[in-house]
């Protein structure tokens, strides 16, 4: 599966704390403030400066973590969606 | 959230592990949350602003495919929009949309990569910033 390529911004242009299990990040370049539950804030470190389709996501995340979804496809094009449509990812 | 656990014998068993386990959630889900400040409810002007490319103070110099402000004249470098982009436009070039009139496609690319670098205090950052809010 060849989808779209989506790729974060680095480290230096959000500023992260975290809040017991949630997020919350700042995104420099659009001043906007965003409260991310995972496995947002995941996503968006595996992707930072680096551009990946959905596959590559997948694979990335799985060398750090267990990933446990009955359908991680699916459930990873709807993060990414969300994380695009919040400005927080975006199409390499 | 379905955090629907491998139940297989497992491979690695309840031996240490420094791996974490990481739900991915159901497609429905949502994980992310915005906060909007208080400019983004003129919704009106959004998409009326305007994102001169490049910005007054770099007037003349190019756009590389990068969006990167570079000498004008560079190879492969696209120069400078003919005329400030409105925010409707720039919206509809972020979510993949036509080419705005009087612009060639490569250098609309060019000038949307430049606009999503643009920082806080530059020319035209508050409408690029308005323009990322979810509606």
């Amino acid at each position: 599966m060849a989808g779209p390529r989506f790729v974060a911004d680095p480290p230096e242009a959000v500023r992260t704390v975290a809040i017991e299990t949630l997020t919350a990040l700042y995104h420099r370049p659009s001043g906007t403030t965003h409260i991310l539950a995972p496995p947002a804030p995941q996503i968006l470190e595996a992707l930072a400066g680096r551009p990946g389709d959905a596959d590559a996501l997948l694979r990335r995340m799985e060398e750090r973590f267990d990933l446990a979804s009955d359908d991680a496809p699916n459930a990873v094009a709807a993060r990414l969606a969300e994380l695009e449509a919040a400005g927080l990812v975006r199409r390499a | 959230m379905s955090a629907s656990d491998d139940s297989s014998p497992a491979k690695e068993g309840f031996a240490p592990s420094r791996r974490t386990m990481l739900a991915l959630g159901a497609a429905a889900a949502s994980t992310v949350v915005t906060i909007r400040p208080a400019f983004a409810n003129t919704a009106v002007s959004v998409l009326n602003c305007q994102i001169p490319v490049p910005s007054p103070d770099q007037a003349g110099n190019y756009i590389a495919a990068d969006g990167s402000v570079v000498p004008p004249g560079t190879p492969g470098a696209f120069p400078p929009a003919p005329r400030p982009l409105t925010g409707e436009e720039v919206k509809a070039l972020l979510h993949n949309g036509p080419t705005p009139a009087g612009l060639d496609a490569d250098a609309a690319q060019a000038y949307v990569k430049y606009i999503g670098r643009l920082h806080a205090g530059t020319s035209g950052f508050t409408c690029f910033a308005s323009l990322q809010m979810p509606r």
